[in-house]
């Protein structure tokens, strides 16, 4: 009962920065710009907000600061990719790439390898929700989670509401999926997909927020070890929906949970589990991708 | 008009690859303050035909041509210690003997830098990543760069790979530093074991110690499973085992080899299963990971120990120790023996343990702060120093996974590794 408990507790705590990615991303993805650069966006939300609550317990501030960074980088991004009509991977891999380069010489002009905000002891974040946290397995589901956790579970329905019952989610899918049909009904697609990068960046602000000041108290470089990739991932299985893109999200959670709290029972054997997310995933696109060519056949060469 | 365009961007990425040399020649001037009389040939020095000049010149004075590289490990020469500790040490001697030293953060692989520091005709260079192959053994057909630069004398650290099959040193002009690691982490594990009978009276209430009538357990977390990180927990566990031998208690040893080096978070996590398995300490040697690891020893109000530098300051309180891997030690050796003109006696293995401060738990004055019962804690710390003392005076043995020794659970009963 114990294991299980702590297997779920960690898997939304894996989990919450890749959900929060995953919904910022479909929004872009639903908009037919890809946001590859959902890891340096996060990245710089986990390095400003930590850099910025070494100087100040203002957790308003913290919050604001990385929002507004990941935001500028957002624009920049838009910028580039929808006004200037430039390849959204190659800009995507700058912002990847620039992010921890700027940290890195950051830090290096410091001179320390890491940023720790002394003040910030991990457990003061955590958020217990009466009740709830008395149930015994949706107590460490829903309970005892920092802030940023909470954003990304709200966000789901929020996601799902903004995509499919509201003006600004259907003008959004049409620009991803009938640019012409768009434009030839007026509809700004440019004003459209650079909102929908926008939400991405603030999203992944929270992420990064999550990653590293909620639950940690300190930046490492390179601390998001590939997440915004793997939210890429998921979102392409759950083709950009909000809830089958989050359970995706949930999955690799879990999977990272169980190959940790396995590892005390199972030893090395227990990081095999890693590769549970990355096979299912490859299974289901396989099989995704099966199925359409098969609806789609037509006399023809394949 | 485009044509001018292009032409424009061309010549001001001219311009600044221009700029950018120039800045790095004035860069070695500033990481390397070298007396005046010397400044103007250290400028020079970059052309090649100087180089023979200067070896020439080196047997008269040997302190102000000499030119000295450190090639920092990926980490760079701002981490935690590891590069920092040989970088600082080697500026302070190039300033106070007045040798040129360089400071090199290699971008395009380590071989690479080694090639051009060597092919710059530097006498003494240091390499402190875990990369030996193209200098030893050569890759892609090229004769290793030892074979190639035969006049500098290459330094290694953490291994020694400089053997041929038969165990005969295979470069003459290569040195390999090993850290007995195993000696503080021995003393780590044992003043642990000693200190868990006594939590709640050293520590104030803040701590949320698991009581020894609960259970016993400590934890560990290694980046990778080699013989380089199961080095510090062997020895760790045998100095566990000899502390509860003592006391006749037992201890559970849970443990994971592959948590890797960089994802802090994940480090957090584990040392959070172990934390719940009761275990009052999580020994982290993995890089950031162990950052991770010292932030939820504070959420959970226990204790964490750190790897390779002096980092009881993270997490001040929650950092019991740090086992120390101090560079500096071998780096002055053998800058002063190269100096000195002794480096070809020097054995081509140096190996750096507690006799020689060169490994060494730290003096816990951080987390001296926190405790309450004075006399018990220095009870403690005596019993640590006899051991200390022991391992320098030869009369104990520490298990040595990087000289080869196996790990036999047998032989440390009262710890039960998980």
């Amino acid at each position: 009962m114990d294991l299980l408990n702590r297997i779920l507790y960690d898997a939304v705590y894996h989990m919450t920065p890749i959900l929060l990615c995953v919904l910022g991303g479909l929004f872009a993805y639903k908009a037919g710009v890809l946001n590859i650069a959902l890891e340096g966006m996060m990245l710089a939300g986990s390095f400003i907000s930590v850099l910025v609550a070494m100087y100040t317990q203002n957790a308003l501030l913290i919050y604001l600061s990385s929002i507004f960074v990941c935001v500028v980088l957002g624009l920049v991004f838009a910028f580039l990719a929808v006004n200037k009509r430039g390849n959204v991977i190659i800009i995507g891999l700058a912002i990847n790439m620039i992010i921890p380069a700027v940290a890195g010489f950051v830090l290096q002009t410091m001179g320390v390898p890491n940023l720790t905000a002394k003040w910030i002891n991990p457990a003061m974040f955590r958020i217990d929700i009466p009740l709830i946290k008395d149930i015994p397995i949706l107590g460490r589901l829903f309970s005892g989670h920092p802030l940023g956790t909470y954003i990304s579970f709200f966000m789901i329905f929020v996601a799902a509401v903004l995509l499919y019952k509201t003006k600004f989610g259907i003008y959004t899918r049409v620009v991803g999926e009938r640019p012409l049909a768009a434009k030839s009904l007026g509809i700004r697609s440019n004003l459209y997909a650079t909102l929908a990068i926008l939400i991405g960046a603030l999203l992944c602000a929270v992420a990064g927020l999550n990653l590293s000041y909620e639950r940690l108290g300190i930046y490492t470089n390179g601390m998001t070890a590939g997440r915004g990739f793997i939210a890429i991932a998921a979102i392409y299985c759950g083709k950009g929906e909000p809830v089958k893109s989050s359970l995706y999200a949930f999955i690799f959670g879990i999977a990272r949970a169980l190959a940790i709290n396995l590892s005390i029972r199972a030893g090395g054997v227990a990081a095999l589990f890693d590769i549970i997310p990355y096979l299912l995933m490859i299974i289901i696109l396989a099989i995704n991708s099966g199925f359409q060519i098969r609806n789609y056949r037509m006399r023809t060469y394949w | 008009m485009r044509k001018r365009t292009i032409l424009s961007v061309l010549s001001l990425l001219l311009v600044l690859v221009m700029a950018l040399t120039a800045c790095n020649g004035g860069s070695e001037a500033t990481t390397a303050p070298v007396p005046d009389v010397t400044e103007a040939p250290v400028a020079e020095t970059d052309e090649p035909e100087a180089e023979t000049d200067e070896t020439e010149a080196e047997a008269e004075q040997p302190g102000s041509d000499t030119r000295i590289a450190v090639i920092c490990s990926a980490a760079g020469q701002n981490d935690s210690g590891y590069n920092k500790a040989i970088v600082e040490k080697v500026n302070a001697l190039a300033a106070e003997k007045g040798f040129h030293a360089q400071i090199v953060e290699p971008t395009s692989g380590v071989p690479n830098a080694i090639e051009t520091m060597a092919e710059d005709g530097y006498n003494l260079i240091f390499s402190m990543e875990y990369d030996f192959e193209a200098l030893v053994n050569g890759v892609g057909g090229a004769k290793p760069l030892a074979e190639q630069y035969p006049d500098t004398t290459f330094v290694v650290f953490n291994d020694n790979p400089n053997l041929t099959e038969d165990g005969e040193v295979k470069h003459a002009n290569v040195i390999s530093v090993l850290f007995n690691i195993n000696e503080p982490s021995y003393l780590a594990g044992y003043l642990y074991g000693h200190m868990n009978e006594e939590m709640d009276t050293l520590f104030g209430d803040t701590y949320k110690f698991v009581s020894t009538d609960t259970a016993r357990a400590a934890g560990f977390i290694g980046g990778t499973n080699s013989a380089g990180i199961v080095v510090t927990s062997y020895a760790f566990i045998q100095g566990l085992n000899d502390a509860a031998e003592e006391l006749d208690v037992e201890y559970e040893f849970y443990q994971k080899l592959d948590a890797g080096f960089s994802d802090s978070a994940e480090g957090s996590t584990v040392a959070g299963t172990f934390y719940d398995q009761n275990a009052n300490i999580v020994f982290a040697v993995a890089g950031t990971v162990g950052d991770g690891v010292t932030s939820k020893a504070k959420e959970v109000g226990r204790l964490a120990i750190q790897v390779d530098a002096d980092l009881d300051d993270q997490q001040p309180g929650h950092v019991l120790t740090s086992v120390l891997k101090l560079t500096d030690v071998p780096g002055e050796t053998i800058v002063n023996a190269y100096l000195d003109g002794t480096i070809d006696e020097l054995d081509r293995l140096q190996t750096f343990g507690v006799a020689s401060g060169a490994t060494d738990i730290t003096d816990m004055s951080v987390i001296s702060e926190f405790i309450e019962d004075e006399a018990a804690w220095t009870a403690l710390r005596e019993k640590t120093d006899a051991k200390k003392q022991a391992i320098i005076d030869g009369t104990l043995e520490i298990i040595d996974a990087q000289a080869g020794d196996t790990f036999e659970a047998a032989d440390y009963p009262n710890v039960n590794v998980n």
